[in-house]
């Protein structure tokens, strides 16, 4: 019984934007061995987004420099930049920073 | 005494608060997140509003001589200390707190009216200790999710300067009592506990904005 509250309580967690935007930009620098970038599809995986959201999101990093679009074979991966990586050391630090209030930003 | 222990608390509120305040701020220019921005505005009033106590005390100390700070001045200090305790409570949904029946919430307004007739500084010392306490049982409750350790002292901190501002509160029933100097002792111990775990967050690794 506990068990199942436990991953109700799991999936019903809020998850702010910003936090779920971390969560992209770091499967984009830690969870690629090549250079080609992640597709969507695994972005969706890692990132637990849905197409439409992350397409939204994708976009607007791209349109911020903090994300590459790559078109690899007809389809677009995406690859971190110099910009990215900055804003998720930044983000990272005031997040643990945040944690400290008890807060999430 | 007393003049050497408010000046330390107004000092080293004014430190933490701008401090805090800074940092939050740097994080909003960084992230854009509105939590920090809310974070920056609570402690940079903090901040502001300590100093102004701070100031009133060395106004009166090497200009005025009156043997007392200036009652406004003070009230004003501490009115723009609680819009600071109020946006670290904000920052925690303060929706939450209030009761959602009508007679509950006409039940905690009476409390406003019985007050009324009570000089302002009491009004403003008590809702201070109100938002504060609410900010540090959403704090220890964040503790129980998180289990991170910094939040522990932050909790720490703003239940001092809570049980400080009721203290504070409660030495008008007893003037010229140890509660007083009690009060600002628990209050400076609660900030420097709110500042422990900022002193231990690595920001050098992070670029600023060019701003900074």
């Amino acid at each position: 019984m506990s068990k199942i509250n436990a991953e109700a309580r799991m999936v019903t967690t809020y998850r702010p934007h910003m936090k779920i935007i971390g969560d992209i930009l770091s499967t984009t620098r830690d969870d690629l061995h090549s250079d080609g970038g992640a597709s969507v599809t695994y972005l969706i995986r890692k990132a637990n987004v849905s197409h439409t959201r992350i397409s939204k999101i994708l976009s607007n990093l791209v349109s911020q420099g903090l994300l590459e679009q790559v078109n690899s074979e007809g389809t677009f991966r995406y690859k971190i930049s110099s910009n990215g990586r900055e804003f998720l050391v930044a983000y990272q630090t005031f997040s643990r920073f945040a944690e400290n209030f008890g807060l999430v930003i | 005494m007393e003049f050497i222990l408010e000046n330390i608390l107004n000092l080293i509120g004014f430190i933490v608060g701008l401090t805090i305040g800074i940092l939050s701020y740097i994080g909003f220019k960084n992230t854009g997140s509105p939590t920090l921005f809310r974070l920056g505005i609570a402690f940079l009033s903090i901040s502001v509003g300590f100093f102004v106590v701070w100031a009133g005390y060395m106004a009166e100390d090497f200009v005025l001589q009156k043997g007392h700070i200036e009652k406004w001045v003070q009230t004003l200090g501490i009115g723009i200390q609680t819009i600071g305790y109020f946006f670290i409570a904000f920052s925690h949904s303060i929706k939450s707190f209030f009761p959602k029946s009508r007679y509950l919430r006409s039940v905690g307004m009476l409390p406003l009216f019985l007050v009324s007739a009570v000089h302002i500084e009491h009004i403003l010392r008590s809702v201070s200790f109100i938002l504060l306490a609410y900010g540090a049982i959403e704090t220890i409750l964040s503790y129980f999710e998180g289990k991170k350790k910094g939040t522990i002292f932050v909790a720490l901190g703003l239940s001092f300067l809570a049980f400080g501002e009721f203290l504070g509160w409660y030495s008008f029933v007893f003037p010229e009592s140890i509660l007083y100097y009690v009060s600002i002792s628990i209050k400076i111990a609660g900030l420097i506990s709110l500042f422990i775990p900022i002193s231990k967050i690595p920001l050098t690794k992070i670029k600023f904005d060019s701003e900074f």
